[in-house]
């Protein structure tokens, strides 16, 4: 259920909704109008609040509304009948949830779009009417990602690798298939990932710094425009434009043959750049910009973006107001520690200190040390985002042993470097997905994956690049574990709280 | 100290015409003091973490010299230790800074990480504070804040930029800097030309029993990753010139902290209007 909204209506918009779902034995996400289906040709309101298990979220277009008829973002312009926001949905915080996959295939099966053999199922070689061809999408929401091996430089050029990567375990089929695998006439690699939200653009395309401290080196260069850019787009920074990002997008997820237009690139990009997402209210809690709090897409639209929290706005301080919730007696009891958690969780997100160790992009190339103190800000240090300022390809963890939890479902592959051993895990790597290595071809950007916007969370479940959280707990449980922080009862619930709030 | 001590500072700067600042952040980044009757120290041995919290980055890196025995404060040195790797340390006892981590401070001090493995060895904070991280003064500032103009007439300008042994990795929060600064500078003055000369040390050193030497081909690295930072920061490609050194003298430029022996380790950058 999409709901348009205005300041005024909204709250009662929302009960309304709410009252009317309840009446009729369903939840919100049970109505087949929260997906928005290629070329349906709807109006996108410059404001809609989308009903999600903690709340709500709002999508803001800025400059809206805006008819979607005709528009290259919701049109389906391949051959496969997607258009870019079949995986790109509004209700989704423009990602897309697990809940709607599954919707889609209980509504239509492999006949919907989203499913397209080509990356929404688990290899195209597989018979495309079963549900367990589709597993991946289904079960982990995720897409696959076929990238060339080796990797490619931007002109097609095959790029010099200084690692090997061999199939040690192949569940889809797809890295072994003589058509698909790395032993084809054009070998692919195949990764299975989570979209990316299509949202907040100005904070993710905002240059902070000029430099990629990472790589000890200025700001990648768009080798189209000679132009600087923040090198945050992408899990694996395969491409550094929003327009290089649709062209590939349309060929290979869309399977768009030929080559988009520049006038449908421009409003594509365009559409993009005027989008932000953000939960807006709390089932808990109430509206999140309320109480002197400034949750809520409508800061993010207004702030300055590409800022250092640790020398301007703290990152979350957004909920700093909330610290003191508990004197408010126009709020229920539920409401005030629903506030107050919030406001620990942020703080906790700045302050709390742990040991990071043996983390590519932390604990080296740079010289921060390994380990080295800190919390979750040190990285997540982007005011109002909760990205990295700088290219934010870092090494969780999440995709690569002995890290990684088990993944029985995703392929495994080792690498060997050839030159230099990786910095941690030495000359023989077991990994998922190499990640940013698939785009340098470099052993020691094994398992890096861009860090992502923290907008929107509570709309788009499961997290990391691989779905290997299903819910935030599981996200905070992670790290927990990864870097052995401790942390208590009251702690997870609390910066779980503060992500339902994003 | 005597609770006046501070004031007695206070009335001797303003006897000698120091002007105090307005902000505690420095203007301009400043090299720590280098005490000219500190002897440097060259040692190499495996690092200890000592899990002190201070606050971020507060922890504190330990590391005893084999040559006297001694346990040193490596904590401020631009690059830390990896706890699973040997260190190669030089630095200069520092004058007067209290010992907050079980060591004596070293302050200049130059880390660099070695391939040799090491046990992870890491202490509690018994008790030690640790260093409170301050931002570097040598830190690139964010493009939204607004930047002086070098004055005309234009100088000729060398930047060094400095690094750690065996690696071509510009150090972070010093190297960058000076990188940084340079490539600026030569935009800002639209230079005619830059002249980059890497240097390594190809002649074997034998520091605590380890030989340390660097491969002939790391100074054409070391200077091809400046002028790669230079030309990508717009510097037009065709006015940089590279050229490459071997176990060259030592460098007193701004950055090298009055270290010696880090400083054959270097690139400079000649800016030349």
């Amino acid at each position: 259920m999409h709901v348009p909204t205005t300041r005024r209506a909204r709250l009662y918009v929302l009960a309304a909704a709410a009252a009317a779902l309840a009446a009729a034995g369903l939840s919100a996400s049970d109505l087949p109008d929260r997906w928005w289906k290629p070329g349906e040709g709807r109006v996108m309101q410059e404001s809609t609040d989308y009903p999600n298990a903690a709340g709500s979220l709002r999508v803001l277009l800025v400059d809206g509304p805006m008819e979607t008829r005709g528009h290259p973002f919701f049109e389906p312009l391949g051959t496969n009948g997607r258009a870019c926001v079949t995986c790109h949905q509004p209700s989704d915080a423009m990602s897309l949830s697990l809940d709607s996959i599954r919707r889609q295939w209980d509504l239509r099966g492999h006949h919907d779009p989203l499913f397209a053999a080509f990356d929404g199922s688990n290899c195209p070689d597989l018979p495309q009417e079963r549900r367990e061809s589709h597993s991946l999408l289904l079960d982990h929401g995720l897409i696959r990602i076929a990238r060339p091996w080796p990797p490619r430089d931007h002109d097609g050029s095959p790029i010099e690798t200084d690692f090997e990567i061999e199939v040690v375990r192949d569940p889809t089929g797809c890295n072994l298939s003589d058509r698909w695998g790395l032993n084809a006439p054009e070998p692919m690699v195949s990764v299975y990932r989570r979209p990316r939200p299509v949202a907040n653009f100005k904070y993710i395309l905002a240059m902070g710094f000029a430099v990629d401290p990472k790589r000890s080196q200025p700001l990648p260069i768009d080798p189209e425009t000679g132009q600087m850019t923040s090198g945050n787009l992408m899990a694996d920074r395969r491409v550094l434009t929003l327009e290089a990002q649709a062209r590939d997008a349309a060929l290979t997820h869309l399977e768009f043959k030929g080559r988009l237009s520049e006038e449908d690139i421009a409003r594509i990009t365009d559409f993009e750049q005027r989008v932000y997402a953000a939960q807006q209210t709390s089932r808990i809690g109430g509206d999140l910009d309320a109480g002197g709090a400034t949750g809520g897409p409508a800061t993010l639209r207004d702030s300055p973006a590409g800022r250092l929290g640790s020398q301007g706005v703290p990152v979350w301080s957004e909920f700093n107001a909330w610290a003191d919730a508990g004197k408010d007696a126009s709020l229920t009891p539920g409401q005030r520690a629903w506030r107050e958690s919030v406001a620990r969780g942020a703080q906790n997100f700045r302050e709390r200190m742990f040991l990071i160790s043996d983390t590519t992009g932390i604990n080296s190339p740079m010289g921060f040390g390994n380990p080295v103190l800190d919390r979750c800000a040190f990285c997540h240090n982007m005011s109002q985002m909760g990205m990295d300022v700088a290219p934010g390809q870092v090494d969780l963890g999440t995709t690569t042993r002995p890290f990684a939890d088990p993944q029985p479902h995703l392929p495994l592959f080792r690498i060997t470097c050839t030159g230099e051993p990786h910095p941690h895990y030495g000359r023989v790597i077991e990994t998922h997905d190499p990640g940013f290595a698939l785009t340098t071809g470099r052993c020691a950007d094994v398992g890096k994956i861009t860090l992502q916007s923290l907008r929107g969370l509570a709309a788009r479940a499961p997290y990391f690049s691989n779905g290997s959280a299903k819910t935030l707990r599981e996200v905070i449980e992670y790290y927990d574990r990864r870097y052995n922080i401790g942390y208590s009862e009251q702690e997870i619930q609390d910066l779980v709280h503060l992500m339902e709030a994003l | 100290m005597s609770a006046f001590a501070p004031l007695r500072a206070l009335a001797a700067a303003l006897a000698l015409g120091l002007a105090l600042p307005a902000c505690a952040t420095p203007a301009a980044p400043a090299a720590p003091a280098a005490p000219e009757t500190s002897p440097e120290l060259r040692f190499v041995t495996c690092p200890v973490y000592r899990n002190t919290d201070a606050g971020r980055k507060s922890g504190c890196w330990l590391a005893d010299s084999p040559e006297d025995g001694l346990r040193y404060d490596v904590t401020r040195s631009p690059t830390k230790p990896d706890w699973n790797r040997a260190v190669l340390v030089e630095g200069r006892v520092s004058a007067g800074q209290a010992d907050t981590c079980g060591g004596i401070v070293l302050e200049p001090v130059r880390v660099s990480v070695l391939a040799q493995a090491c046990p992870r060895a890491m202490l509690p904070a018994q008790g030690y504070p640790g260093v409170r991280f301050q931002l570097p003064a040598r830190n690139i500032r964010p493009i939204h804040e607004p930047r002086e103009q070098p004055a005309r007439p234009y100088a000729e300008r060398t930047f060094g930029v400095w690094f750690d042994h065996g690696r071509d990795f510009i150090v972070y929060q010093l190297s960058d800097y000076f990188t940084h600064m340079a490539s600026l500078y030569a935009l800002d003055i639209d230079a005619s030309r830059v002249e980059i000369t890497g240097w390594s040390v190809t002649t074997p050193e034998t520091v605590s029993g380890h030989v340390l030497v660097e491969d002939a081909m790391l100074a054409r690295r070391r200077a091809d990753a400046v002028a790669n930072w230079l030309r990508m920061m717009g510097v037009p490609a065709e006015r940089i010139v590279v050229k490459v050194a071997h176990d060259g003298s030592t460098s007193t430029l701004e950055g090298s902290d009055g270290l010696l022996s880090p400083s054959r380790r270097r690139v400079e950058v000649r800016v030349i209007p």
